[in-house]
């Protein structure tokens, strides 16, 4: 076990670090940070630029650019944003928690409704209520989410004003963002789920198990539900990449103060600390979910054995 | 439900009962969070929105333009235009009880002409100032390197903002970044990066106490999310409408729209160094095919004016006789017939493709090309790639978006970077006549003979057809019928001392 964890630790740095890597490359070939500065409202000088450059590290080689960088990483220092003075380090931790935050209730609400949707839509195959859930969760992911979230806020905020429209103040302003991100969700968990339960539902242990005479409820929750689990919980961990791309979106839309609104205004001003400070910490939550669905593999089917 | 509208209900009366009173909360919503607050470490619209009501410069531009005393209470120019002089205000104090004084003066400037302001944007604004000298605690002498006629408008603006000298030396400028002191009328409380700065009423203000207590400032990027807030109540002022939602301010009762022309120009520059471009017949040919005002009554519904030079009808050079050249598109062809340009050659044309109005432009541009005869290429790039690879290294096809928004409402401001010989951003034209009209109006003092120059370059660049001056674009501002005394400002510089709401 603890050599498996190493070996999995030491993957997981690679990509981490493979991950800043292209990411660094990739911002020095789109154009120049210390002309973003000016915005187009003067023109920079040559010597100007040069004085720019130098004050933000850039006239250095690049290998050691990113190897002061990866070793920040290490020793936790992250560096200034280009846009004043400000530690990344703790542009970070301010806007970890509301992302943190969207990303959780957002998942624990598509759990929420997908489970007892999935179980009666495949418990009842074919029924009018199966149709329904097909067809509403085909509906969520032919939705863009930004589209979505505009919808909600012009319903929710504007038209009957429950909840606001945007921004990071109360419990209230987490609602929207979060049934947004939760409804698309739970339309790709809930097809899923249906499919792996219908799946199980027709196996032959479950025969077996009814042929005993185990009541449904039974074999539906003793049984099926727990060989479900694994293909959920590795959806749902191969979901955090993509919920994390979606929190972008969401963020955005809402003006929520998370990584994703940070990462694309670095991205807008060519700001490579913020910039490679928020990727490399999305790519650690990342890796790091994706180990602890490897881990939990354990709990629930105890064949597996983690070496 | 009931319960619920109820309760909404209430706390709506609540505020507005607070409200009543000369106090209240006054809540703008702005695009983009500039992430610091230090004078001379940004170029961004946005931190000049909101930093204006926290920080004063010696002078001060009101909305409509004019220059009018601010911490200085009058200047004069002393040794023949080489030292400008500032008589200051008396009994002004920062935020933070520090007394304003010349060495406020003269400590801003050094930080922002020293070591520390080499690595911001502002300094580039400000070379014409050699030094600055304390003459006694109330008077300060700026020695100018050169003259600089645009240097009183760039006194009131960004880089040149007095900060308070004791509070940054005690606090390090990364703690000033993101807790801002000046002697404006409203101080800072608090700032959530991505999110909002709030302010207060300074009782102190020099110039009078503000008529609302709290001032809000939150950043709403996405445009539609700006609107619903506006619409929601949440927000009573908010910058940058984007014109496809100009009707649905417009047509609710609670909100009103207010259009004022902004600096920024759209125009189509051309790559000279193209063989098609070169030739200023075809330029011409090109100027007559635009329709421009279809243009402007179709895609910008009518929120922009036509122009015939890159600058603002309220830019200083701007002449109101110049007319640009009229739609002709019979012209347009017997120009490109006569310069020996074959139907369906083709023509490129580039534009930042995230900006969604100009992609309308730029399609309608192209059908009129086309309509010309020649074969209309259209090609997109990202903003900041645009400005710092493309245009500089003179990548460009044969003619490339240009949107340009002079700051300081000078002529000048443009002109100069865009027209002279080896600017940053005019990396393929060259005219020494032009660079001659340039440089004379560059240094000089006397501003009338200046206008007269900067109105022949203006006549210039229009007969030489360096360009295609599309139109000046109107900047909207969403604003909530319980706002009171509020006037948009051409230059987005928000100074809300004077505004109340109901």
């Amino acid at each position: 076990m603890a050599r498996y964890l190493l070996s999995q630790l030491f993957q997981a740095a690679l990509v981490v670090v493979f991950v800043t890597l292209v990411v660094a490359v990739m911002l020095r070939f789109s154009g120049d940070p210390a002309v973003a500065q000016f915005q187009g409202a003067s023109a920079p000088t040559e010597e100007q630029l040069r004085e720019i450059r130098q004050a933000m590290g850039l006239d250095r080689p690049f290998l050691v650019q990113y190897w002061d960088f990866l070793s920040g990483v290490v020793t936790g220092d992250l560096g200034t944003s280009f846009r004043g003075e400000t530690a990344v380090r703790s542009l970070i931790a301010q806007a970890m928690p509301p992302t943190m935050l969207l990303a959780l209730c957002s998942l624990g609400l598509s759990v929420l409704l997908s489970l007892p949707l999935a179980i009666h839509a495949a418990v009842h195959k074919g029924s009018w209520a199966d149709q329904a859930v097909r067809f509403f969760s085909l509906l969520g992911l032919s939705f863009p989410n930004f589209w979505l979230g505009i919808m909600l806020a012009l319903i929710f905020g504007v038209t009957l004003r429950w909840l606001p429209v945007s921004g990071y103040e109360s419990a209230a302003s987490l609602i929207l963002p979060s049934v947004t991100l939760g409804l698309i969700l739970t339309s790709t968990t809930v097809r899923l789920l249906r499919a792996s339960l219908l799946d199980v539902l027709s196996s032959q242990y479950v025969t077996v198990a009814r042929s005993k005479g185990l009541s449904e409820r039974r074999v539906l929750y003793k049984h099926a539900l727990r060989n479900t689990a694994i293909p959920m919980i590795t959806f749902v961990g191969l979901q955090f990449g993509g919920l994390i791309g979606g929190v972008v979106i969401v963020e955005q839309v809402f003006a929520w103060p998370g990584l994703g609104s940070l990462a694309l205004h670095a991205i807008s001003n060519r700001d490579y600390p913020v910039l490679q400070g928020t990727v490399t910490v999305l790519a650690v939550l990342v890796v790091l979910v994706n180990l602890l669905v490897d881990l939990s593999y354990g709990l629930f089917d105890p064949r597996v054995r983690l070496e | 439900m009931m319960r619920f509208t109820a309760l909404f209900v209430t706390a709506l009366l609540g505020t507005a009962s607070v409200s009543q009173a000369q106090t209240g909360t006054l809540t703008v919503a702005t695009a983009q969070d500039p992430q610091n607050w230090d004078p001379i470490d940004t170029f961004l619209i946005a931190w000049g929105t909101v930093a204006h009501n926290i920080y004063d410069g010696l002078i001060i531009r009101t909305p409509d333009l004019k220059l009018q005393p601010g911490l200085a209470t009058k200047w004069t120019y002393l040794n023949g235009g080489k030292t400008l002089r500032f008589t200051l205000r008396k009994g002004v104090k920062f935020h933070n009880g520090e007394p304003f004084n010349a060495n406020a003066v003269k400590f801003s400037f050094d930080r922002l002409l020293g070591a520390e302001g080499k690595k911001g944007p502002q300094q580039a604004n400000y070379t014409s100032i050699k030094q600055v000298k304390v003459v006694d605690p109330y008077t300060v002498d700026f020695i100018l390197a050169q003259s600089d006629p645009v240097l009183l408008t760039k006194l009131a603006g960004y880089g040149a903002m007095i900060v308070p000298p004791r509070y940054i030396k005690e606090k390090g400028a990364a703690y000033f970044d993101t807790h801002p002191v000046g002697t404006g009328p409203f101080q800072f409380v608090s700032y959530k990066n991505g999110e909002s700065i709030r302010l207060q009423a300074f009782p102190g203000y020099w110039g009078g106490k503000p008529k609302v207590a709290n001032l809000t400032f939150r950043f709403i990027e996405e445009p539609a999310t700006r609107v619903a807030e506006l619409q929601s109540g949440r927000v009573d002022i908010a910058t940058a409408i984007p014109v496809a939602q100009a009707a649905t301010v417009k047509g609710n009762s609670k909100l009103s729209l207010q259009a004022v022309p902004s600096p920024t120009v759209q125009a189509l520059r051309f790559n000279v160094s193209h063989s098609l471009t070169k030739d200023v017949r075809v330029r011409r040919a090109l100027n007559h095919a635009v329709d421009r005002d279809a243009i402007i009554k179709s895609i910008l519904q009518g929120y922009a004016s036509p122009i015939a030079s890159l600058q603002s009808s309220k830019s200083y050079g701007y002449d109101p006789n110049l007319k640009p050249y009229p739609y002709d598109p019979a012209k347009a062809k017997a120009l490109l017939a006569e310069a020996g340009v074959k139907p369906g050659t083709p023509i490129g044309i580039d534009f930042i493709g995230t900006d969604a109005v100009f992609r309308e432009v730029a399609q309608a541009v192209a059908g009129f090309f086309q309509a010309a005869g020649l074969k209309p290429e259209l090609k997109t790039y990202e903003t900041n790639t645009f400005y710092s690879d493309i245009i500089p290294k003179n990548k460009t096809s044969n003619a490339y978006q240009m949107g340009w928004g002079g700051w300081t409402f000078d002529f000048d401001n443009t002109a100069y970077l865009l027209y002279h010989s080896k600017q940053f951003w005019n990396p393929d034209y060259s005219n020494k006549t032009l660079d001659a009209m340039l440089d004379k109006q560059h240094t000089m003092s006397d501003q009338k003979q200046r206008l007269v120059i900067l109105r022949d370059i203006a006549r210039f660049t229009h007969e030489q057809a360096i360009d295609i001056p599309l139109y000046n674009q109107q900047d909207l501002w969403g604003v909530s019928k319980r706002v009171q005394g509020f006037q948009a400002p051409s230059d987005s510089l928000l100074h809300l001392r004077t505004v109340s709401v109901k």
